[in-house]
């Protein structure tokens, strides 16, 4: 029971640092009508600048800031450069393009940090364990990470219900003309839009620099898992991007914990490890293939 | 009239060199373009079955890979059961005549294809993208979790399988073999994309809505191109198999399904023989970048991102001055 | 005698806005019968509804006498219920012919053919091409849909819908975007068409309406508000209204 408990709590963490990758994802599908696939290398640049800025300056802050700082700066200057350039183009040349700079991206950070995966430290003021539920302990740090992914969805939903930005992610898909018709400077708006997005990105990577190994191709794997939080969520909706990342984040976790020891119940231990593992991995693929059978268009279709 | 000559001129000369590179590579005592030449093969046939899906039907599977590895596995399977004499699940006896062990690649791959298709075609568009690189990422896990067959390590076998009057050690014979799969498979998606099926996949490309209100229920036509395009992805995947003597999780690695992609979109959507063109360059930019630097992708990523936003028509369309 | 198609009730909803609201329609065989209305009234969604694109709320479709509401599209063109388009909606790659001949296609039954060449099979293309003359695009068959004068797609379109075998045409306002002689040329077509099949039209342009409709309904808001001849129409105080309303 303690360790369900302790358990869900995993859940929920490994669900908001998915809900900070299918947000910006999402906003910028929902807004600019663009499919990035290098939104993982986002998240893998966030995650070793701060592990690197961190061993440099002992900060665990400083580490924080300058992640999410070079991570929004390295995706506006994507943005400018190359991005931009496919919003009119299909979503075929989207995938290929941005395909190419995951390449690029995952052979730079190699090249720049070395192919060994770095681990980060815990900073002080955050570790050690609270008790708030009687007999589980749980890592302050990992509350952390939660409390951080509750206020950017608190944010971000203000930021949706209050702002033009948020106008035109509810009205829905590219809306150019209605963009144009508020007079904003579309350029610079996109180019801002889809700095959030890398932002909150380099914010998850930098987060989980503590907990899990910092290496070349993290960013991929967590891209595939935020493309199932956003089919079961529905495309373009944040909201559903929440209750994705939640449901998978959940699954994924319970399943890592639970699987392979109710595999070891019909099969020898040593195949029910590896097997259990790889069947947990595929667990939330399955909730998206149930999802799909059920709601094909996720389960909060539209905007919002 | 002097397109249609040059387009001929153009698969003509092509199939020669290819027909001819065994002597070319015996001449120039580079060995290895016989196996380059064989990867290519197999890579265009599979490149040419996601056309069909990419080009003829508007479908963009990002999960092509899946099938291909499945393809592989199903050969690497059987070969693995023959050689000690076990039994897969208890049941089935392995295999290592090519006879039973490609139609088995074949129908194991359309059958994934045909569960995966029908649950990914519920969707469209982006949603369809992300859902397939999804289902394909799930047969990774599946086969880097088995350790019986290698898990993250893969399954190696001494030999390929066996066909009638072809020595299975012959590396010319097996690059022969893999050409005359391409012909066939080519010539078939040929014939397909012309007859009443093609016609009206065609029609689903360019206006799905529109074949709805004239009567089509596009939904069928969908899952069978899908299953036929797993099919041949499975059938390449067998032959990849062979070609190496060994399968491992890479073959379904999502990054092989962009790259079977990017072969599409290099050598020319919705022509056919575009995407071998696609393969060969794919195939001999990567050989020729890897002995340059080991970081080659840090090469390779550009080049791709460049090809992507400067060009329109593809190789294909370059050396034939289609449209 | 009975409707050919008879609509009841139909509701259809967008979060607040109700696009259809008690819709009912009953189209006589034979008849042509348009259904006019200030723009936002719900026309486009009356007829997505009826051709089964779009789910109603609430409410029953008869067709010829049996239930649809759960129909789904290509069987009812099997019935003989086809629609047409607002947005001129041909398949651009292909030619005049090839359009209509892949009609014929599916009109003649599955397309599980794999082999043969299907683009010069003369039970597909000589049907195809009679179609073409009737619409007045003969000449033009060998031409590229996307390649078509926009009033040359419309006849397109038409042939496309006529080519399904259609009993009744379902037509979204064909003559959007033309200009005045092709409008005329269109009519013209639409006239000939009259009596052979019974036809639903949806049009802004009422010279065509008067010249054409045995009976004009008009909807307003989502729903029916008044029925009869072009000239009743035209005289019913609460059709002005609303016609005045929007205007002003």
């Amino acid at each position: 029971m303690t360790l369900l408990a302790e358990q869900l709590l995993n859940g929920l963490q490994y669900g908001v640092t998915l809900f900070l990758l299918a947000a910006g994802l999402t906003l910028v599908f929902g807004i600019m009508g663009l499919i990035n696939l290098a939104h993982g290398s986002l998240y893998m640049v966030g995650a070793f600048v701060a592990a690197r800025t961190q061993a440099g300056s002992g900060s665990f802050l400083m580490a924080v800031g300058a992640g999410m700082a070079v991570a929004a700066f390295v995706g506006m200057l994507m943005e400018v450069t190359i991005l931009r350039r496919l919003y009119f183009r299909d979503h075929l040349d989207q995938v290929l393009a941005t395909f190419g700079l995951i390449l690029f991206f995952n052979e730079a950070m190699a090249m720049l940090f070395g192919r060994q995966p770095m681990m980060a430290a815990i900073p002080d003021f955050l570790s050690g364990s609270v008790t708030f539920i009687p007999g589980v302990p749980y890592p302050i740090y990992r509350l952390a990470i939660i409390a951080v992914g509750a206020a950017v969805a608190a944010i971000l939903y203000g930021l949706i219900v209050h702002t033009r930005i948020g106008m035109l992610v509810r009205a829905g898909a590219t809306h150019r003309d209605m963009v144009r018709a508020l007079g904003v400077r579309i350029g610079v708006l996109y180019t801002l839009v889809f700095g959030l997005g890398a932002l909150l990105a380099g914010l998850a990577g930098a987060m989980v620099g503590p907990l899990l190994s910092v290496q070349v191709g993290m960013g991929d794997r967590i891209l595939i898992s935020t493309f199932v939080v956003i089919v079961i969520g529905g495309l373009g909706s944040i909201r559903g991007a929440l209750a994705g990342a939640m449901l998978v984040g959940m699954v994924d976790t319970l399943a890592r914990a639970y699987l392979p020891a109710l595999l070891k119940l019909v099969m020898a231990a040593s195949d029910a490890d590896g097997f259990g593992a790889g069947l947990s991995s595929m667990a939330s693929m399955m909730l998206m293939a149930v999802v799909l059978i059920i709601r094909p268009r996720g389960l909060f279709p539209g905007h919002g | 009239m002097v397109e249609a000559i040059r387009r001929r001129l153009v698969i003509a000369s092509t199939a020669l060199l290819m027909l001819a590179l065994p002597l070319v590579a015996d001449r120039l005592a580079m060995p290895d373009l016989v196996a380059l030449g064989t990867q290519v093969a197999i890579y265009a046939v599979a490149a040419v079955g996601l056309d069909l899906l990419i080009g003829y039907t508007g479908l963009s599977s990002f999960g092509h890979a899946g099938f291909f590895g499945l393809g592989g596995y199903v050969v690497g399977i059987l070969a693995f059961h023959a050689a000690d004499g076990s039994l897969f699940l208890g049941v089935v006896p392995g295999a290592t005549a090519a006879w039973i062990a490609w139609p088995a690649a074949i129908l194991i791959s359309a059958l994934a294809a045909l569960a995966i298709g029908a649950l990914s075609l519920r969707t469209s568009g982006v949603s369809f993208i992300m859902i397939t690189l999804a289902f394909a990422q799930m047969l990774f896990y599946l086969f880097v979790s088995i350790k019986t067959y290698g898990g993250d390590d893969g399954l190696g076998f001494r030999r390929r399988n066996a066909l009638p009057w072809i020595n299975p050690r012959d590396d010319v014979a097996f690059y022969y073999v893999c050409l005359a799969v391409l012909a066939l498979v080519l010539a078939a998606c040929h014939r397909l994309v012309r007859s009443r099926f093609g016609i009206v996949l065609l029609g689903i490309k360019q206006n799905e809505r529109r074949m709805a209100a004239i009567g089509l229920d596009g939904g069928r036509y969908k899952l069978a191109v899908f299953t036929l395009a797993g099919a041949i992805a499975g059938l390449a995947g067998a032959l990849q198999a062979n070609l190496l003597r060994f399968v491992s999780p890479d073959m379904l690695h999502w990054t092989m399904s962009g790259d079977f992609m990017v072969m599409v979109v290099l050598g020319g959507v919705g022509t056919l023989v575009g995407p071998v063109f696609g393969a060969a360059a794919m195939v001999l930019l990567q050989s020729w970048l890897t002995q340059w630097t080991e970081h080659w992708m840090i090469v390779m990523g550009p080049v791709l991102v460049a090809v992507i936003l400067l060009t329109r028509r593809g190789i294909w369309g370059a050396l034939a001055g289609r449209r | 005698m009975t409707a050919l198609l008879r609509a009841s009730g139909l509701t259809k909803r967008y979060g607040g806005l109700l696009a259809c609201n008690d819709f009912a329609l009953a189209v006589m065989p034979g008849s042509l019968h348009a259904l006019i209305g200030p723009n936002g009234a719900g026309k486009s969604t009356a007829i997505g509804l009826l051709a089964g694109e779009i789910a109603a709320d609430a409410g029953d479709i008869t067709f010829d006498g049996n239930d649809i509401t759960q129909v789904a599209i290509p069987a009812r063109v099997k019935r003989g219920l086809t629609r047409s388009f607002q947005i001129t909606s041909v398949l651009p790659q292909f030619t005049a012919l090839e359009n209509v001949a892949i009609v014929a296609q599916i009109r003649a039954g599955h397309s599980f053919c794999f082999w043969r060449d299907a683009r010069d099979d003369r039970r597909l293309t000589d049907p195809a091409r009679a179609m073409l003359d009737r619409v007045g695009l003969g000449p033009r068959a060998a031409i590229l849909a996307a390649d078509l004068a926009h009033g040359e797609q419309r006849q397109l379109e038409l042939a496309m819908a006529l080519m399904t075998g259609a009993r009744m045409l379902l037509l979204d306002e064909p003559m959007a975007g033309l200009g005045q002689s092709e409008s005329q040329d269109m009519t013209a077509l639409l006239a000939a068409l009259k009596g052979r099949v019974t036809i639903l039209l949806v049009e802004h342009d009422m010279d065509a309406v008067a010249a054409l409709a045995d009976r004009v309904s008009v909807m307003v808001s989502g729903r029916v508000i008044a029925e009869g001849s072009f000239a009743d129409m035209q005289s019913d105080p609460a059709v002005r209204e609303a016609y005045l309303g929007e205007a002003g």
